[in-house]
C-alpha cells in the first residue's frame, strides 16, 4: 500500500498552517476570550469572599464562604471554575478548529485546488483522510497552546498528563474534522456552511460540559449529551489534566477514548465515501 | 500507435447536450488542438479524456485503455494543466510540485531531483521558495505546466494555456510548449478559442461548435478549404435569392448571416471587378466590399455563419446594462 498520497496531503495541510502562522493567533484568541472572560467572571462568584457571603448566626462568615466555595469545587471535580474551563477549552478548541477545516475545503473548492486533488490517481479516501489527519495535528498542537497557556492562569494542570490528553483530543479532531469535510462537500457555499456549522457547534459545545458541568444538567439535556462525542472529549481531557471526573455516571476514560474512536472510524468513513462521490462538474 | 481514440462521445448534463457525437484520433507526439468559441464543447471533452467525467455514451481510449474502465491507469500516464489556476497560492513553488509528485507516487530523491529540474525548465528556480500568491499569472502558469509534467506523462493536456495573459506572457508559454514536446516528448493535447494560438502551436486542429467537431486538418487543410482568396459583400439589406447563379467562374458562393454574401475565388483582384459589375447590373446596392487571404477565422465563419470572436464577446445586452452612464 502506497502511503505517499497520504504523506502529501498531511504534509500540505501542515505546511499551510505553519505559512499563515499570523493566523495561529486568531484560533487561539477566540478560546482565550472565553476563558478570561466567561472563566474569571465566573470563578469569582464561585469563590464568594466574605463579603458576599450570607450570615447565619453563630457560624463565622469565613466559614461559610468556604463551605460554599467547597460545594461549587465539588461541583467542578475538585478543582475551581477556572480550571475546570481552561481543560473543558483544550477540548473545545479543537472542536472549533475542526469545523475551520472543512471551511478550507469549500476555499479548495472554489479556487480549483480540489480538482488537483481529485484527478490524482491515488485512492480518493487515502487523499482525504491525509487531509483530515493533516488538519487533526494542526487543531491539536493549537490546543496545546491553550493547555500551556493555561499554565498562567491556574496551577491545577498536571503537565504528566497532557500527552494522554493529545490522544484524546487528536480523535476529537478526526471526528469532527470529518464531520466539517462532510458538510463542506455537501455545500458549495462559505455562507451555508457557516450557517449549518453555526447551528451545529452552538448545541453541541453547551451539551458537553464544556461550561457547566454534564451531571447537574436538567434530564433532557443529559439524555443530549450523552450522544454528543464532544461530551466524552471534554470529560477524559479535563479528566487527564485536572484528575477532576466531571461527567455522566457511567464515563470513564476508556470508554470516552471508544467513543471518540468509534465516532471518529464512522465520520471518517462517511467523509472518504462523501469525497470519492465527489465530482467537478461545474 | 494513436495516443487517443475519441469514438462518437456524447456528453449530455441535465438539459443540455455538451459534446454531441465526436470523434478524433491524436497521434503520438503530435500537438492536437481543439478550437471553438467558448460553449463548444471543448472543456467537456477534455475533461471525459482525463477521467475527470463520465461520458453518456461514446467510448474513449488512451494510450490502448479506457478512460472509463481503466481511469486510474490513464491517470497515471497523463498530465492535466486546467484553464482555471488550481495551484495552492498559499504553498511555496516547490511545495506545490512536491504536493503534486507525492499524491502521483514519487518520492525522496526522484522527486526532489524532477522538482528541480522542472522548475528550472520553466526558469522559476530563484522563485522555488517563494509562496505562489506572489506570482504573476504569467508564472503561475509556467508552475503548472511544470506541474503538468511532474509525474512524467505520456500525454499532456492543457485546457486554454494562455487564457487571460498577456501577449508577452502568451508568447512565452507558447515557446515553453514547443520546447516541452521536443524535450519530454510527450503528445500534448489543447484547447483554445485563439485562432493565432492554434495556428502557432498545433499539427492538427479541430473546429468545435455547438459540441460538434465541424473540421479537422492541419492550419493549412482547413485554410485551403476555401481556396486562395475569400471576398465579402455586405448588402444594404437581405441578400437576394438567386444572387449566387448571377456572378460567373466562383468556387464557392454563400449567405452568411442576413446581408452577407461569402465568395470564394481563385484570385481577388482579379474577380472582384467582374463580380461587383454584375451585381450592380442585376440593380443592388452594396454597402462593403472586402477580401482577404483565409485564416482560420474565415474557416470558422464559413463553416458556421458567425466569426469566432463575435462567440467570444458576451451578451452585447449584459455589457450595455454593465455600464455606467
Amino acid at each position: 500500500m502506497d502511503l505517499s498520497p497520504f504523506i502529501a496531503m498531511v504534509y500540505r495541510q501542515v505546511k499551510r498552517w505553519w505559512s499563515a502562522r499570523s493566523r495561529v493567533i486568531t484560533t487561539i484568541v477566540n478560546p482565550l476570550i472565553w476563558i478570561i472572560f466567561l472563566g474569571l467572571g465566573w470563578g469569582a462568584v464561585f469563590q464568594p469572599g466574605s463579603i458576599n457571603s450570607p450570615s447565619i448566626p453563630g457560624i463565622p462568615v469565613n466559614v461559610i464562604a468556604k463551605t460554599i466555595e467547597e460545594y461549587f469545587n465539588r461541583l467542578f471535580g475538585g478543582v475551581d471554575y477556572i480550571t475546570f474551563m481552561v481543560s473543558g477549552m483544550a477540548a473545545m478548541t479543537v472542536f472549533m478548529a475542526s469545523f475551520l477545516g472543512g471551511i478550507s475545503v469549500i476555499w479548495d473548492k472554489q479556487f480549483g485546488y480540489l480538482k488537483e486533488t481529485l484527478v490524482a490517481p491515488a485512492p480518493r479516501w487515502l487523499v482525504i483522510t491525509g487531509r483530515i489527519v493533516g488538519d487533526s495535528i494542526v487543531n491539536t498542537l493549537q490546543s496545546l497552546i491553550i493547555i500551556l497557556l493555561g499554565f498562567a492562569i491556574t496551577t491545577r494542570i498536571n503537565p504528566i498528563g497532557i500527552p494522554v490528553a493529545l490522544v484524546y483530543l487528536f480523535t476529537t479532531s478526526i471526528a469532527f474534522s470529518s464531520l466539517g469535510v462532510i458538510i463542506a462537500l455537501k455545500l458549495g457555499s462559505i455562507e451555508g456552511f457557516q450557517m449549518i456549522v453555526n447551528l451545529l457547534t452552538m448545541p453541541l459545545m453547551f451539551m458537553s460540559g464544556v461550561f457547566y458541568p454534564v451531571n447537574t444538567m436538567p434530564d433532557w439535556m443529559k439524555a443530549f449529551a450523552q450522544f454528543n462525542p464532544l461530551s466524552y472529549s471534554v470529560h477524559s481531557v479535563r479528566y487527564w489534566l485536572t484528575g477532576a471526573n466531571v461527567g455522566l455516571e457511567y464515563m470513564n476514560p476508556t470508554i470516552d477514548i471508544t467513543i471518540l474512536a468509534v465516532a471518529s472510524i464512522v465520520l471518517l468513513s462517511i467523509a472518504g465515501w462523501a469525497f470519492n462521490k465527489a465530482t467537478i462538474e461545474e | 500507435m494513436e495516443a487517443v481514440i475519441v469514438e462518437n462521445l456524447v456528453k449530455r448534463f441535465k438539459d443540455v447536450v455538451a459534446v454531441n457525437g465526436v470523434s478524433f484520433k491524436i497521434v503520438r507526439g503530435e500537438i492536437f488542438s481543439l478550437l471553438g468559441p467558448n460553449g463548444a464543447g471543448k472543456t467537456t471533452t477534455i475533461h471525459i479524456i482525463a477521467t475527470i467525467l463520465k461520458p453518456t455514451s461514446g467510448r474513449v481510449m488512451v494510450f490502448g485503455h479506457d478512460v472509463v474502465r481503466e481511469a486510474d491507469i490513464v491517470r497515471k500516464k497523463i498530465g492535466i494543466v486546467f484553464q482555471d489556476p488550481s495551484l495552492d497560492n498559499q504553498l511555496t513553488a516547490y511545495d506545490n510540485l512536491y504536493v503534486h509528485g507525492r499524491l502521483y507516487g514519487l518520492r525522496g530523491r526522484e522527486l526532489e531531483e524532477r522538482i528541480l529540474e522542472l522548475l528550472e525548465f520553466v526558469d522559476l528556480k530563484e522563485y522555488a521558495n517563494k509562496q505562489v500568491r506572489y506570482f504573476s499569472g504569467g508564472m503561475k502558469r509556467r508552475l503548472e505546466l511544470a506541474r503538468g509534467l511532474m509525474s512524467n506523462p505520456e500525454m499532456l493536456v492543457l485546457d486554454e494555456p494562455t487564457i487571460g495573459l498577456d501577449p508577452q506572457s502568451r508568447a512565452k508559454i507558447w515557446d515553453y510548449i514547443r520546447e516541452l514536446r521536443r524535450k519530454y516528448n510527450v503528445t500534448i493535447l489543447m484547447t483554445t478559442h485563439y485562432m493565432d494560438e492554434a495556428e502557432e502551436l498545433a499539427d492538427r486542429i479541430a473546429i468545435m461548435d455547438h459540441g460538434r467537431i465541424i473540421a479537422m486538418g492541419t492550419a493549412d487543410d482547413l485554410k485551403n478549404m476555401l481556396g486562395s482568396d475569400v471576398i465579402y459583400v455586405k448588402f444594404d439589406r437581405e441578400v437576394p435569392e438567386g444572387i449566387c447563379k448571377a456572378l460567373p467562374s466562383l468556387r464557392d458562393c454563400r449567405k452568411i448571416g442576413a446581408d452577407t454574401l461569402e465568395l470564394l475565388v481563385e484570385n481577388a483582384t482579379k474577380s472582384l471587378p467582374e463580380v461587383l459589375s454584375n451585381i450592380y447590373i442585376n440593380g443592388y446596392r452594396i454597402v462593403e466590399v472586402s477580401y482577404k487571404r483565409p485564416t482560420l477565422n474565415e474557416v470558422f465563419l464559413h463553416l458556421t455563419g458567425r466569426e469566432l470572436r463575435d462567440s467570444l464577446e458576451s451578451n452585447p445586452i449584459t455589457q450595455r446594462r454593465g455600464r455606467w452612464r
